[in-house]
C-alpha cells in the first residue's frame, strides 16, 4: 500500500506529453489574432503529470475507499445494494454514451424513456413520469413545484406543507425552495403519524398537503396510510411520497394505491444504479393523471392512446434541468428492471425485509430498539443501552476497525443517538451474521474496555479526525 | 437475473431466527387491500439476453462520425485514464464519505477536484459538485438574493435558453423577480434593488465577452450587486483569463466538457465556485483538510456541514444532497491528464479549428457569420437553406449544427456551429463541402 | 451538571445574557447554551449600524453538528462587534461571559430590561429544561 501522502499536484514534472491531443491538421494563425492578449490568461497552475503517476495515485486512493463491492454497507435510508456490472457495460455502449441530447435521431433513447415510464407506472401505480430531476432532493423540489402550480391554477392560496419531524432533511429544505412554509407533525408513540394531529393540522386553510415517506424513516409501515391520504384529500390537499424507502414494498404494494398524488424515486437507491461516492443519481417524479399537465417540459406520459411525447404544456411548472435528465442513470435502472422482471422485483422487496428483521431480532439482544415491532427494510437503534457514556458515534468508529462500514448515525432526529441500519436484499446470511457478531462484540468491548471504543478507530489509515478544526479553519483546496 | 445470495434453506433458517413462519408475516402491517397481485411487467432476462435487447435499442439511435453540434453539450477527447479511474468500483460503489476515516481515498480525490477547479478558474472556493450548469446557475441566483437581501436579478442576453428556462422555474419557486436584458440596456436597469447580474461567457452564440470593463462598470454603478458568470464549455480556460482574475463573485459552469461522455445530456457536472467572502453560503458538500484529534497525520473530511440540509433542514439555502461526485472525479482526471500544456493545446485547437471553419464558410456565397465579438468553438451563421444544409451534412455522416429557431423561432436559417479538436481535417472539408453543395452542385476543393 | 450563571447580568428565555455597560447593552450566550452546542466553529454576527426590534433573529452560531439562531435581546442599533470571534470562535465555549461576548447595542428603551430573567430565575429555567 502506498504510504505516499502527496497530493496529485505534487507529482508533476517538466516534460509534458501530448498523449491525449489529436494531431493538428489545419493551417493555424497567430492565437493573438483570434483572441486579444488581454483576454488570455498568463499562467495555468495545473501541472503536467506522467501517466503512471496518475494511475498509481488513484489506484492507491481507491484502495483507501470502501464501496459496496468491498463489503456490507448498512447505511439506513441509502439502500446500498449490489450494482450489477452488466449495467456498466450497457451504459457505455457507444450508441448510448455518444448520443447528443439535441440531435434528432434519438429514437432509441426516447423509446428507453417511454419503456422505463411504463414499467415505473406499473411498479408505483402512477400515470406519468418526468426524468429531468437529477437526484431525490431535485425530485422533491419538482414535486412540490407541481403542488404549488396546482393551487395557483385554482387561485387558492395554499402555502404550507405538513412534514413529519422524522423526515429526511431534504424534505423541509425542498419545501422551502418551493416557497412553502412547514408545519411539523410529531410521530406518536408507535412511530407513526397521529390521525388526530393530522386532522388538526389540515384545518388551517393554507395547507397544500403532506410529504411522507412510507415505510417511514424508522423503517415502519404507516398502517393508517389510507386514512391519512383520505384526510388530506378531504381537506383539498395533495399527498407527496418520498420514494427513498420504496425498496421493501417493490412488488408488494404501490404508493399510487396508497393515495399518493405525486412521488419521487431514487434510482440510485431502489433501482441499483451506483452511488458514485455521493452521485450522480436520478430522482424521477411520477404523478397521477390529473397532474400530468404540470410536469416539466418536455415530457412523455401515458394517456388512453398510449404514450405521448409533449414538447410544451401551458400549465407545466417549466424546465427543472437542462436537457433530458441523467440519461446514463436511466439506462442502468431500465436494464435492472428488465433483468429482474415481475418475480425478481417482488423478491427484492421480500428479501430486503427478511434481512432487516434478521438483524433487528439479533441486535435487540443488547442494543435498544425504540420501536419494538416488525420492521420493513431498515430499523433504528438508540443509544439508550450504551454503557460507560459511549456514544453512537463511538460505536460507528469502532465498526470501522472491523473492516466494515458503519450505518447511518444521528438520523432520524426523533430517536436519541439513532443508528439506522439497512442491509438490503443483496447481503448474504454470512455477511449478516458477521455484522451481528461485530456489533455484539463491540457492545461487550463498550462494557469492558470503553477507552478502546472512545478512541476508535484504530485500524483505519487515519485515526479519528478533528471535525471541529476543519470547520473552524477551513482548508478547502491546496 | 437474480442478485440475491440466499437459497430456500437459508431463508427458512432466517425466518426461524426471526420467529415467523413465512415472509408474508413480515408484511402484516400492510393492509390487505393494498397488496398487489401481480405486476404487468416483462419476464426477467439473463445477461446475454439483456445485452442483446439493449444493444438493439441503442442501435435505434444514430451515431455520426463527426459532430458540428454543441449548444451546451460538447464532444472532446476523453483520456483513457478517466475511464480507468471512474471504473474502480471502490469509487463508484461507495457513498458520501460520512465516515471519513474509512473514506480517505475518495475524500482526498474530491479535495483534489476542489483544488483543480480552484486552480483552473482562479476562484477561492469550489464545492464538490451540483447537478449541472443550469441548476448551479439557478441556485447561485437564489443565493445572491439571500446574501444581498434583495429580490430581483438581471439576466444578460446570451445565456443558454434552457438555462434561462430553469432559472425561471427556480425563481418562480423562490418568488424571485427576474428580467432579461440586452447589453445595450443593462446599465440603465441596474438599480439599488438588484441582487445580481447573471451572464454567460463565452455565450450561447459563441461570443467571448470582454469581462473586465463590464465588471468594472457594474461595480461603479451598483457596488452591492453580485456578478455571476456561467460557462458551458470549460476547455476555453486553457487560454482565456479565468473568472477569479476578473472579480467575478460566483462562477458556475457545466463540467461535461471535462471528460464526461455526452450520454444524451446526463449525467453532467455542475461546477460551483465563489469568493471566500461567500464561503458559508456555498451550497453542497465541501471537503476540508484537517488533522487527527490525537495524532499527527493529516486527513480529509466533510466540513462546514452546518450549511447543509441534513443539519439546517428548512433553514438550508439549498436542498442538495446527492450530487455528481463520480463526474467530478472524471473532471479531475481529465484536468490532470492533460495538464497545463495539454489544456492550452486543446483550447488552442478549438480556437483555431472553429475560427478556420468560420473564415472558410464566410467565403461561401449566401453564408454570413453573424457574430460581432471574438468566438471560441461556436459561432452563428446565416445559411441560404438551413434544412438542405443539415440534410447534406447528415448524408456525409456529420451531426449537423443546431437550428437556432429551436430556441429563437424568429431566427430562421441561422445555425449555431460548433467545431472542436475532435473535428478532423477531412470532417471539416466534408462540412464545408456540404455548405457549398447547399448553393451549388460543383465540389469544393482547397 | 453545574452551569455558571454570574449575578452581574440578566438573562433571556432563549439563553442569551445581557449586561449594561455605560449606555450600551453587551450580549452573548450563556454557559448552558455553549454546552448544548458543543464546539462552536463560527458565529454569524449582524453588521454595525443595523437596527433591530427586540426578538428579531439577528445571527447564528454554528457547531459541527448544529446551527442555532440568536435574537436581538433589546431594541436598538448594533454599535460594536467582537472581532475576536471570527478567528477564535472557541472563545464562546471557553469564556462565554467574558471574552466570548458577541456584540454591543445602543438601546432605545432601557425599560425592556425589566422583563429579563435574573440569575436565579435563569438557574430555574435551566433546571426545568434539564429535567425534561
Amino acid at each position: 500500500m502506498d504510504s505516499d501522502s502527496r497530493l496529485i499536484f505534487e507529482k508533476g514534472y517538466n516534460h509534458p506529453h501530448n498523449n491525449f491531443i489529436p494531431k493538428m491538421d489545419i493551417e493555424c494563425v497567430n492565437i493573438d489574432d483570434l483572441i486579444s492578449k488581454t483576454l488570455q490568461r498568463e499562467d495555468l497552475p495545473i501541472p503536467d503529470i506522467p501517466e503512471i503517476e496518475i494511475v498509481r495515485h488513484f489506484l492507491n486512493l481507491s484502495q483507501k475507499t470502501y464501496g459496496v463491492d468491498t463489503g456490507i454497507y448498512p447505511l439506513g435510508s441509502c439502500t446500498m445494494k449490489y450494482n450489477p456490472k452488466i449495467n456498466e457495460v450497457i451504459a457505455r455502449l457507444p450508441y448510448f454514451s455518444k448520443l447528443h441530447p439535441l440531435q434528432e435521431e434519438n429514437l432509441g433513447a426516447l423509446e428507453l424513456i417511454i419503456e422505463l415510464s411504463k414499467i415505473l407506472c406499473q411498479v408505483t401505480g402512477m400515470d406519468g413520469f418526468t426524468f429531468q430531476p437529477a437526484a431525490g432532493a431535485h425530485g422533491e423540489l419538482t414535486g412540490l413545484l407541481i403542488i404549488k402550480k396546482y393551487f395557483e391554477i385554482m387561485n387558492l392560496k395554499k402555502n404550507a406543507i405538513i412534514i413529519p419531524e422524522s423526515a429526511h432533511g431534504t424534505n423541509p429544505a425542498s419545501a422551502k425552495m418551493a416557497g412553502f412554509s412547514i408545519i411539523k407533525i410529531r410521530s406518536n408513540k408507535d412511530g407513526e403519524i397521529p390521525i388526530d394531529l393530522l386532522k388538526y393540522a389540515m384545518e388551517g386553510d393554507n395547507v397544500a398537503g403532506i410529504m411522507l415517506t412510507n415505510p417511514n424513516t424508522l423503517g415502519l409501515f404507516e398502517r393508517n396510510i389510507k386514512d391519512i391520504t383520505k384526510i388530506v384529500h378531504d381537506y383539498g390537499g395533495l399527498c407527496y411520497y418520498d420514494g427513498a424507502n420504496l425498496n421493501p414494498i417493490l412488488g408488494i404494494c404501490r404508493p399510487g394505491d396508497m393515495g399518493f398524488d405525486i412521488i419521487h424515486l431514487n434510482l440510485h437507491k431502489t433501482f441499483s444504479t451506483p452511488h458514485g461516492g455521493g452521485g450522480p443519481g436520478s430522482g424521477p417524479v411520477g404523478v397521477k393523471k390529473e397532474l400530468i399537465q404540470f410536469l416539466p417540459n418536455p415530457c412523455i406520459f401515458l394517456n388512453k392512446d398510449g404514450f405521448q411525447y409533449r414538447e410544451c404544456s401551458e400549465n407545466s411548472i417549466g424546465r427543472i434541468k437542462c436537457f433530458w435528465g441523467n440519461f446514463g442513470i436511466l439506462i442502468r435502472a431500465y436494464a435492472y428492471l428488465l433483468a429482474l422482471g415481475a418475480q425478481g422485483l417482488k423478491r427484492v422487496g421480500e428479501i430486503s425485509v427478511l434481512n432487516a428483521n434478521y438483524l433487528q431480532v439479533q441486535l435487540q439482544k443488547k442494543y435498544h430498539v425504540p420501536y419494538n415491532r416488525t420492521c420493513q427494510h431498515e430499523f433504528v437503534l438508540s443509544d439508550k443501552n450504551l454503557p460507560n457514556d459511549i456514544t453512537t458515534e463511538d460505536i460507528a468508529k469502532r465498526i470501522l476497525d472491523y473492516g466494515i462500514y458503519a450505518p447511518t448515525i444521528y438520523f432520524p432526529l426523533i430517536v436519541s443517538g439513532a443508528m439506522m441500519i439497512e442491509p438490503t436484499e443483496t447481503e448474504s446470511k454470512a455477511s449478516l451474521d458477521n455484522f451481528v457478531k461485530v456489533m455484539l462484540n463491540i457492545y461487550e468491548e463498550a462494557r469492558s474496555n470503553p477507552e478502546l471504543i472512545k478512541n476508535a478507530p484504530h485500524n483505519t489509515p487515519v485515526k479519528r479526525l478533528d471535525a471541529v478544526l476543519a470547520a473552524r479553519k477551513p482548508i478547502l483546496h491546496d | 437475473m437474480d442478485f440475491i445470495p440466499h437459497d430456500k434453506d437459508t431463508i427458512k433458517e432466517m425466518l426461524k431466527v426471526i420467529g415467523v413462519n413465512s415472509i408474508k408475516d413480515l408484511y402484516k402491517d400492510i393492509p390487505n387491500e393494498l397488496k398487489v397481485n401481480k405486476l404487468d411487467l416483462p419476464e426477467s432476462l439473463s445477461e446475454p439476453d439483456l445485452l442483446r435487447k439493449l444493444e438493439q435499442l441503442a442501435h435505434k439511435n444514430k451515431i455520426y462520425s463527426s459532430s458540428f453540434l454543441g449548444a451546451g453539450c460538447y464532444y472532446h477527447y476523453i483520456p483513457s485514464l478517466v475511464e480507468f479511474v471512474i471504473s474502480r468500483s471502490e469509487f463508484y460503489t461507495s457513498y458520501t464519505p460520512y465516515q471519513a476515516e474509512a473514506s480517505q481515498g475518495y475524500l482526498q480525490a474530491i479535495f483534489e477536484y476542489q483544488s483543480a477547479i480552484s486552480r483552473l478558474t482562479g476562484m477561492d472556493v469550489a464545492n464538490a459538485s451540483m447537478y449541472d450548469g443550469s441548476t448551479a446557475l439557478a441556485e447561485a441566483a437564489i443565493i445572491s438574493t439571500i446574501i444581498t437581501r434583495k429580490n430581483k436579478i438581471l439576466l444578460l442576453e446570451g445565456i443558454h435558453p434552457e438555462y434561462i428556462e430553469v432559472l425561471k422555474t427556480y425563481c418562480w419557486g423562490h418568488h424571485i423577480e427576474y428580467e432579461l436584458v440586452s447589453e445595450e440596456f443593462l446599465f440603465s436597469k441596474l438599480s439599488e434593488d438588484i441582487a445580481a447580474i447573471l451572464f454567460q461567457s463565452p455565450n450561447f452564440f459563441g461570443e467571448i465577452e470582454d469581462v473586465s470593463p463590464l465588471v468594472k462598470k457594474i461595480r461603479t454603478i451598483s457596488p452591492k450587486c453580485l456578478i455571476i458568470q456561467v460557462m458551458t464549455d470549460l476547455t476555453c480556460l486553457g487560454i482565456l483569463k479565468p473568472p477569479g482574475d476578473l472579480d467575478i463573485d460566483i462562477f458556475v459552469a457545466e463540467g461535461q466538457s471535462l471528460g464526461i461522455a455526452p450520454s444524451f445530456g446526463g449525467p453532467g457536472l455542475g461546477i460551483f465556485t465563489a469568493k471566500n467572502l461567500f464561503l458559508r453560503k456555498v451550497p453542497g458538500r465541501l471537503i476540508g483538510k484537517t488533522k487527527e484529534i490525537n495524532g499527527v497525520k493529516e486527513g480529509f473530511i466533510l466540513t462546514l456541514q452546518a450549511r447543509e440540509q441534513h443539519i439546517r433542514r428548512e433553514k438550508a439555502i439549498s436542498n442538495i444532497c446527492t450530487n455528481q461526485s463520480l463526474c467530478s472525479l472524471a473532471a479531475l482526471i481529465y484536468l490532470i491528464s492533460l495538464g497545463k500544456t495539454g489544456l492550452r493545446e486543446i483550447a488552442s485547437q478549438n480556437f483555431q479549428k472553429a475560427n478556420y471553419v468560420k473564415r472558410k464558410i464566410a467565403e461561401i456565397e449566401g453564408f454570413e457569420v453573424l457574430n460581432q465579438k471574438p468566438t471560441y468553438n461556436e459561432f452563428l451563421v446565416k445559411c441560404p437553406n438551413i434544412n438542405k444544409f443539415r440534410t447534406l451534412c447528415k448524408k456525409d455522416n456529420l451531426l449537423p449544427p443546431l437550428k437556432l429557431s429551436k430556441y429563437f423561432p424568429d431566427m430562421k436559417d441561422v445555425a449555431l456551429i460548433c467545431v472542436t479538436e475532435m473535428n478532423k481535417r477531412s470532417d471539416i472539408d466534408a462540412f464545408l463541402n456540404a455548405a457549398l453543395l447547399t448553393i451549388k452542385k460543383t465540389k469544393w476543393r482547397d | 451538571m453545574d452551569f455558571k450563571v454570574p449575578t452581574d447580568r440578566k438573562y433571556t428565555n432563549s439563553h442569551e445574557w445581557v449586561r449594561l455597560e455605560n449606555e450600551k447593552a453587551v450580549m452573548g450566550i450563556t454557559d448552558y447554551a455553549q454546552y448544548q452546542l458543543s464546539d462552536v466553529v463560527y458565529v454569524e454576527l449582524p453588521k454595525i449600524g443595523e437596527v433591530f426590534e427586540k426578538g428579531s433573529m439577528i445571527g447564528e452560531i454554528e457547531s459541527v453538528k448544529a446551527v442555532d439562531e440568536f435574537n436581538m435581546p433589546l431594541s436598538g442599533e448594533i454599535v460594536e462587534l467582537n472581532d475576536q470571534l471570527h478567528n477564535n470562535p472557541e472563545l464562546v465555549n471557553s469564556s462565554p461571559y467574558d471574552e466570548g461576548w458577541f456584540l454591543k447595542i445602543k438601546i432605545n428603551n432601557p425599560s425592556e430590561l425589566d422583563t429579563f430573567l435574573t440569575a436565579n430565575q435563569y438557574q430555574e429555567l435551566i433546571q426545568r429544561e434539564e429535567n425534561q
